[in-house]
């Protein structure tokens, strides 16, 4: 069953068929319908129509019939009262009633006991058909005595002619029965008194024959009865005078039929529709005049309807096999007309394949299925183009795309990926890390060393992306270019500020953290724009105190305030971007401060606050908790220790100079001395006195206003690993540091003398470091004591 | 600081002798004064027994140099030491010297 409903729905030819003929066949069935109820209808009058013309052309002779014999009778009895009393006469009426009347079965002119004395008791002239001849007869004798008999009895006894009920007649000399039903007429002489009976009767089965000689069906058949109800007339031969109509009834009762015989009987005419020894059948009825019987003929529904009936199912079967032969038919139309979209969905399959140039199936048609085939091809068109289309774009894509990668190869190339070792530094360690979220990103840092300083900073771009990424390389460059001239974060983030706020026409902007550490001392000088406050991590984890100021880049005019912090040895500073802090989990949970302050109190405890080790530790607790989630922002840390020792301090001298440059031989001997001291040659010894003399002499001229006095304190110190000498003034600050380098490449002409002592002082030194300690230019000056 | 300027061949020399360090400068540069107003001669600066010179004692040289080059003249260094040798180096000066 299931498989016949999935071919019906996958097959459009059968569904549209069997829709078709089912709608077919519902109208069929509504007109065919109507046109059976009516003709059937039309069948049925007709039927009773003819039937009852029928009955009443039978009712009619058979009333004539009977009437003859009424009004036989009648001339009989008008002629035997003529003359009543001549015997033999009887014999002539009685064969004259038959001569004249061949129909009738007999007649018996009977009169009473001994009225013909001559004759006995008996006397009756008795009448009958035999053969083709008429025989009469004196009837009667002890062995029939004929004034018992119905016949005799009744219209006597009733006064006035009638008919009996059927009774078997027997016939003494042919020994013969016959049932038979009598008009008896009593005969009376002048006086009134009865003296005999005149007894004409018919034989019902010619009676039968006659009723049923018309019949309007062929399994018809017409039955009388009498008063009583009694069958006169009824093909079943044996029913007749033996039975009523009740009799059958009275075994089983059946409304109908009694309801009939009591119509009948009561002289009604009509039709009834009654089921008859298990026929249903029609029954039309009629009294017979006066005589008190009735006749009906009985027509089987069956006759009526047999035409018809055949008809119908010829109509039917005829409609069955056409609309059978209908749906066959549709079926192979309609999968012919289709067969052009199997082609059609057999050639998208190609296309979906990957064939986009597959030929399309042009089928000259502009009706739906044309339109369709049409559309296929103009999809087909616009596939291929639009494919082509996206070949182009992916192309351009990927090409982007491979751009991008080289433009994060070039920024992450711009930061610096070389940390200084404990070879290179033993004064501080440093370690950094930066991770995108997409390919370029706007987080920054950056560090390096000049004149034994630490410069170093970390900074978040406004945004993601290639904008973020080209704001900070410019930020980075700002800071390099503006850090060499300018020793003091807070002046160079107001520089950068200024730089940057001039260039900016997106209102982006950077926050920053610049920071200056000086390693001799271990003097933190720093700068925080809108940033986030650093860790320190050493005696305990606190949060170096910040000034937030502003971002850098949209206010030109903001000046930024500088800080101070003293780090100790051992004490790492933690610096990191909000790509760190907002990391988020699945759950957009963010990984927030007290989480870093977790992990870095954690390292501290297991000794690993290390700048290396720090950082793994962070970036293992910040991995484990964003797990699958996908980074939403640069993360970005740093991380400085400072880890200088200081080293014994061997022979500290000192000397103070007045700031007239007549003094310079009293330094130089000083400077001799402490090379001396520390086994320096000729050759350092003098690039010694060269620098020294330069930096004391710059501080002799400038420091103080022209002509006012002032003292230059010069220390000298050295340690296993270096010599330095310290020049201290308390004149106006000057950072020495900060000055245009020289160009030592022009020609004479062009050469001035102005910068050439720091530059010597710088070329034969190994560090120079300034401070600006309590209103003291403190300028120390050092030499690598090489062993 | 000792300064003796000879006219030699030709050419003016200037015998220099000690540490040109800054509190010589005054003193040197007006004993020098004399190569200023040399014309159509070279002049030669013997430094033999120059043992030191710091950037003050550059600019007088320059100064000379200077001076030299505008009347078309050539100045010479002779003999200079290493360690002296260096600072020009260092400066650039040994670029705009020549050297004999």
């Amino acid at each position: 069953m299931k498989r016949i409903i999935t071919y019906i729905r996958r097959k459009l030819s059968v569904r549209v068929s069997l829709w078709v003929v089912l709608f077919a066949a519902l109208i069929f069935n509504v007109a065919l319908g109507f046109l059976f109820y009516q003709s059937r209808e039309t069948v049925r009058q007709e039927a009773i129509s003819h039937a009852t013309q029928i009955l009443d052309n039978t009712a009619l002779r058979m009333e004539s019939i009977l009437s003859r014999v009424e009004k036989a009778s009648n001339y009989t009895k008008w002629l035997i009262q003529r003359h009543p009393d001549r015997p033999d006469s009887m014999f002539v009426y009685s064969k004259g009633m038959l001569q004249n009347n061949p129909d009738f079965f007999n007649c018996s002119i009977a009169f009473e006991p001994y009225y013909f004395k001559d004759y006995g008791r008996y006397f009756s002239a008795y009448t009958k058909h035999v053969g083709d001849s008429i025989r009469t007869v004196l009837g009667g004798s002890d062995d029939y005595q004929y004034f018992y008999m119905d016949w005799y009895l009744m219209s006597k006894l009733l006064g006035h002619p009638c008919w009996t009920e059927p009774y078997m007649d027997y016939d003494v000399p042919t020994q013969t029965n016959e049932m038979v039903t009598s008009y008896c007429q009593t005969i009376t002489d002048k006086q009134g008194k009865m003296i005999g009976v005149i007894n004409t009767s018919l034989s019902l089965s010619w009676l039968s024959q006659t009723i049923s000689a018309m019949k309007p069906y062929p399994n018809s058949y017409s039955m009388m009865i009498g008063r009583g109800g009694t069958y006169f007339v009824h093909p079943d031969t044996t029913k007749i005078s033996r039975q009523s109509i009740f009799t059958q009834t009275m075994l089983t009762p059946d409304s109908a039929m009694t309801a009939l015989g009591y119509a009948m009987q009561h002289g009604e005419e009509g039709m009834k529709q009654i089921n008859i020894d298990g026929i249903d059948s029609y029954v039309f009825y009629k009294p017979l005049g006066q005589t008190g019987c009735s006749m009906a003929i009985v027509c089987p529904e069956s006759d009526i309807f047999s035409g018809f009936d055949r008809l119908r199912r010829t109509i039917i079967i005829i409609v069955t096999v056409g609309l059978l032969l209908m749906l066959f038919f549709f079926i192979r139309i309609i999968t012919r007309e289709l067969q052009p979209l199997q082609r059609l969905a057999h050639e998208a399959e190609t296309i979906a394949s990957g064939q986009f140039d597959a030929e399309l199936p042009d089928f000259h048609r502009i009706d739906e299925i044309g339109q369709l085939s049409h559309s296929f091809g103009n999809m087909q068109q616009s596939l291929v183009k639009y494919i082509d289309e996206l070949k182009d774009t992916t192309a351009q894509k990927a090409s982007i795309e491979s751009d991008l990668r080289i433009a994060s190869d070039i920024q992450m190339g711009m930061l610096p990926e070389k940390f200084p070792t404990r070879a290179d530094h033993d004064d501080v360690q440093l370690y950094a890390t930066l991770t995108p979220a997409k390919a370029v990103g706007g987080d920054l840092f950056d560090f390096y060393f000049r004149d034994e300083k630490l410069f170093f900073c970390i900074g978040d771009v406004s945004g993601k992306g290639v904008p973020a990424s080209l704001f900070m390389s410019v930020t980075r460059s700002t800071f390099r270019t503006v850090s060499a001239q300018e020793s003091m974060p807070n002046r160079i983030v107001t520089t950068m500020n200024k730089t940057i706020a001039d260039m900016n026409k997106n209102n982006m902007f950077v926050t920053l953290f610049v920071g200056v550490l000086d390693l001799p001392t271990g003097r933190l000088y720093y700068c925080n724009a809108g940033h986030d406050a650093p860790l320190l991590v050493g005696d305990g984890v606190n949060t170096l105190p910040c000034d937030s100021n502003i971002p850098v880049g949209f206010m030109p005019k903001w000046i930024y305030s500088l800080q101070e912090a003293q780090i100790l040895t051992g004490t790492t500073i933690f610096l990191f971007t909000d790509g760190l802090t907002e990391a988020m989990d699945a759950n957009n949970d963010q990984f927030r401060v007290e989480r870093i302050n977790e992990v870095a109190v954690r390292a501290l405890a297991n000794h690993q606050q290390e700048p290396r080790q720090l950082i793994s530790q962070m970036t293992e607790a910040v991995n484990q908790f964003v797990g699958d989630a996908e980074q939403s922002d640069d993360l970005t840390m740093m991380a400085i220790q400072y880890i200088m020792l200081q080293s014994d301090v061997k022979m500290q001298k000192s000397i103070v100079l007045s700031n007239d440059t007549r003094e310079v031989p009293r330094l130089n001997a000083f400077v001799e001395e402490a090379c001396e001291a520390v086994g320096f040659d000729k050759t350092v010894t003098m690039q010694v006195r060269v620098a020294v003399e330069e930096a004391v002499v710059n501080v002799m001229k400038y420091a103080y206003p022209s002509g006012k006095h002032g003292d230059v304190k010069i220390e000298t110190a050295h340690n296993d690993q270096r010599l330095k000498f310290t020049i201290i003034d308390s004149g106006k600050p000057f950072d020495p540091t900060v000055h245009t380098p020289v160009d030592t490449t022009l020609s004479a002409k062009q050469r001035s003398i102005g910068g050439l002592g720091i530059h010597i002082i710088r070329q034969n030194m190994d560090s120079m470091n300034y401070e600006r300690i309590d209103n003291l230019n403190v300028l120390t000056l050092r030499k690598k004591i090489k062993r | 600081m000792k300064v003796r300027i000879e006219e030699i061949d030709g050419n003016m020399v200037a015998f220099m002798e000690g540490s040109l360090d800054t509190s010589a400068a005054a003193e040197t540069e007006k004993a020098m004064s004399p190569l200023y107003d040399v014309e159509g001669k070279d002049i030669i600066i013997d430094c033999t027994n120059l043992e030191y010179i710091s950037s003050a004692g550059l600019r007088i040289f320059l100064g000379i140099l200077q001076d030299a080059e505008e009347k078309g003249g050539h100045v010479y260094l002779k003999s200079i030491d290493d360690n002296v040798r260096d600072i020009f180096k260092i400066t650039g000066f040994s670029n705009i010297f020549e050297f004999i």
